[in-house]
């Protein structure tokens, strides 16, 4: 077999020439997947557009009092919220306008220390994603509130069941002198937990850093299985045909359209990983290697997918179709839309049938863990058993005509 | 009105024949339906709401106090249900290892002498050191991780309330004389015993939350799909729009438009029977979509009346969108590339791809898409909601349906698309 690598990259290059004349493809190489990445993953946070990337809790303060500040004040320090006070109207005008997970209003008639005690509402919008984690805010902060008034409730029971109070004044006494001793001891309580990570790991884990990976497969597969409609193009309009009559051998034509597909992708990738590295800071950069290792593989198995798929379609528009809804699923179900940990158990096993799994466990190690090439190794080599497998189906179904 | 419904029928049949348009008009979006309820656990049986199950976690406890005991037994406990799934081991060193290898979410880990550090034992009394209880977190499982330390973290709470409870009592106790202080361990062990028997949390005593909707409804249970489907739905609506447009362009460009034009039907005919045709195809796609997911995956949609206002709306604002962005583009391959990338803006605009973080001037751009008003119609009716709670959005869907019709025709009339 002739395997002329200059002819087969004079093809590449034109296929590349023929892509990039048009304005859509730079749309989808480029301008999409950049969109998708800054948004979807938080890169308007911290950039002066919107202050920070915490849940907004919006605070009604109705009741004025020191012991509603004292609220205030217990959610001040959460480092997964911020709060804003606004008056009931527009509260409510924000929660509708879904500019904040949820609105805490403390009543005119709070006060933890009254005998029916004090009620607080927590107002957000069905289903949002944010609320739980406003609600468990307000939780903590109610009972950092609340637990000296119960202790003095308590320490007030406990005094009247062995001698009753002479009157209400003395008991009113009683439970001042027990809350003071009780706020005393929640404010000087000592630390109970210390939460540790593994040593390897040299930096924080940003949650952005999932979403990054996840776009970056999203964005390389869909165009990879569209290599179909190429194919589908090509038969439709017999330029395959036409070529042979060229003195290229079928493989220089065939791996010349692949290999213009996969250096497409290599540079698409890189784009996107020098993109979350410079603009939205990830920890791209740290394991060069081990990124290698693992998207050659990737954009391997993606090409073979999307030359085995363009042998069982019949027309550009089924490849682009199902390139779009196979290359969304697959990215769905291989954890590059939401955390693979949130998957129940047997699909978690279940979709390591997909490459998109494996790359993206793969880009998670790398980036969320620190772990270098080594540690991607067998994803590499099982992507690569993905691109032989899918290589292989799709050769012996080719057809030029 | 016979011969402008006769193209509109002749344009709907067509749309529903093309098998290649059904992948993304229909398929694509039940596929994705059906993952989002496959990952969520939707269809997992047990708790249908989905989310996170089995999480693995790995207890060490070297206390051998109640409360370490305590704290263990929390992770197997009923009110935690499958939601974790405790591992137990021996020495820190292997749990942490086993969190490192990301085989476990975190591990738990409670030093010898938890709970003499926050009950003294009367053999302790006296030489009680801070005991700190570890959580080991695997950052490759965040999401699972901050569950475990929610979890960690309540439990400290309630025993930090009761210890406190236990102090402030005993001192004030003996403070006014009431116990004398060599009886304050017997005093402190009845206290002990009084606060295991009722053991709910002092501070739900003091507040208690109410929780509410923006509606003043009780808040539903969080359904994944519920949230998630609608967003899908309308995703691919914009395909629809845009394919129709193309298939416009395709007949002038072909010219079986001219064709039509020459026969006893006037502009008007041939333009509002095409643009029908595309108003039917979108609604029929939605429809048919919360059909589908109504009997294949138990969702509900919510009112019916609401819906037969919402989903023409919806459809009508896409139908618009769709002819407007036909008239400013000149192939059809043009408006194909143009409706992918607008179907996939407007989804990530109007909040098809779930909430994100958008600055003030992105949410307001949002507001122009037929997903914003949809979704957020949608999830009012899925809970609950009647139709005068969208009708707002229905009102927002015909602004926009009528802003980009009129300058959709005036694009026509000026490039003189439709001319006898």
């Amino acid at each position: 077999m002739d395997l002329d690598m200059r002819k087969i990259f004079a093809i590449a290059w034109k296929d590349t020439l023929i892509a990039f004349s048009s304005a859509t493809q730079w749309v989808f190489f480029i301008i999409l997947p950049l969109v998708f990445t800054f948004i979807l993953g938080g890169g308007f946070a911290g950039s002066g557009v919107r202050p920070d990337d915490r849940v907004r809790l919006i605070v009604v303060n109705e009741a004025n009092t020191p012991t509603a500040q004292q609220l205030l004040d217990a959610l001040a320090p959460v480092t997964a919220v911020h709060t804003d006070v606004l008056l009931r109207a527009d509260a409510d005008a924000e929660l509708a306008a879904n500019r904040a997970a949820a609105v805490l209003v403390i009543p005119h008639s709070f006060d933890p220390a009254a005998a029916s005690g004090a009620s607080l509402q927590f107002k957000q919008r069905p289903n949002n994603l944010d609320a739980p984690i406003a609600e468990r805010a307000v939780e903590a902060a109610a009972q950092h509130v609340g637990s000296p008034v119960a202790a003095a409730r308590m320490a007030v029971a406990e005094a009247e069941r062995i001698r009753p109070f002479a009157d209400d004044a003395a008991r009113q006494a009683y439970f001042d002198k027990a809350l003071a001793s009780a706020q005393t001891l929640v404010s000087n309580a000592p630390k109970r937990l210390d939460v540790t990570r593994p040593t390897t790991t040299p930096y924080r884990y940003n949650q952005a850093v999932n979403t990054s990976a996840g776009q970056l497969l999203t964005w390389v597969f869909i165009p990879l299985l569209s290599i179909s409609a190429l194919f589908a193009y090509e038969r439709r309009n017999g330029t395959m045909r036409h070529l042979l009559t060229t003195p290229a051998s079928r493989a220089q034509l065939l791996l010349g359209t692949l290999v213009g597909q996969f250096l497409t992708a290599l540079v698409q990738m890189a784009l996107l990983v020098g993109f979350g590295i410079i603009v939205m800071h990830l920890n791209w950069g740290q394991q060069p290697v081990a990124l290698a290792v693992l998207l050659i593989p990737f954009a391997l198995s993606g090409v073979a997918l999307g030359t085995m798929l363009g042998t069982f379609i019949k027309s550009e528009s089924q490849a682009n179709g199902l390139s779009i809804m196979l290359g969304m699923v697959m990215a769905l179900l291989g954890g590059c839309w939401y955390p693979l940990e949130i998957f129940p158990e047997g699909v978690r096993a279940a979709v390591h049938v997909l490459p998109t799994t494996w790359a993206m466990q793969g880009l998670i190690d790398i980036a969320g863990r620190g772990l270098g090439p080594a540690a991607v190794l067998p994803n590499a080599i099982v992507l690569l058993g993905f691109a032989a497998v899918f290589f292989v189906v799709g050769a012996l179904r080719f057809r030029f005509e | 009105m016979n011969k402008l419904f006769t193209i509109a029928f002749k344009d709907l049949t067509l749309a529903f024949r093309d098998r290649a348009a059904l992948i993304l008009m229909l398929a694509a979006p039940m596929a994705l339906t059906l993952g989002l309820g496959v990952v969520t656990g939707r269809f997992s049986g047990g708790d249908d709401s989905g989310g996170l199950r089995d999480i693995p976690v790995i207890i060490v406890n070297q206390d051998d106090g109640q409360l370490g005991k305590a704290l263990a037994d929390v992770f197997s406990s009923t009110e935690i249900g499958t939601l974790v799934k405790p591992i137990a081991a021996t020495t820190a060193d292997a749990a942490r290892k086993q969190v490192d290898d990301d085989t476990a979410a975190a591990a738990v880990i409670i030093p010898p002498g938890f709970t003499d550090s926050i009950i003294p034992s009367a053999a302790a009394a006296g030489r009680v050191m801070p005991a700190t209880i570890e959580l080991r977190t695997n950052p490759a499982r965040p999401v699972s991780a901050g569950v475990i330390q929610s979890i960690v973290e309540s439990f400290l709470s309630s025993v930090e309330a009761n210890r406190i409870s236990r102090q402030v009592a005993i001192e004030q106790l003996v403070t006014s004389g009431l116990v004398q202080p060599g009886a304050i361990i017997s005093a402190a062990q009845a206290f002990g015993e009084r606060q295991a028997v009722a053991p709910s949390a002092p501070s739900a005593q003091a507040i208690t939350i109410e929780r509410v909707t923006d509606t003043g409804k009780p808040p539903p249970a969080f359904d994944a799909l519920a949230f998630l489907a609608p967003g899908m739905a309308l995703l691919f609506l914009m395909y629809t729009v845009t394919r129709g447009g193309a298939q416009l362009l395709a007949e002038r460009d072909g010219g079986t438009l001219a064709r039509l034009l020459v026969s006893p039907t006037s502009a008007t005919q041939v333009l509002g029977g095409k643009i029908a045709g595309l108003f039917l195809t979108a609604l029929a796609q939605v429809a048919i979509l919360i059909g589908a997911s109504t009997l294949l995956f138990g969702l509900r949609w919510g009112d019916p009346l609401g819906l037969v206002l919402l989903v023409p709306a919806v459809a009508l604002a896409a139908t618009g969108w769709g002819l407007l962005l036909t008239s400013f583009v000149k192939t059809p391959q043009q408006i194909s590339g143009l409706g992918s990338a607008a179907m996939l803006l407007f989804g990530v605009l109007g909040g098809s791809f779930g909430n994100f973080a958008l600055p003030g001037f992105l949410q307001t751009l949002g507001k122009v898409t037929p997903n914003a008003w949809g979704i957020a119609g949608f999830s009012a009716l899925g809970n609950g909601g009647a139709l005068a709670d969208i009708l707002p959005n229905v009102v927002a869907l015909l602004a926009i349906a009528a802003v980009t019709f009129a300058v959709a025709v005036v694009m026509f009339q000026r490039t003189g698309f439709v001319k006898k």
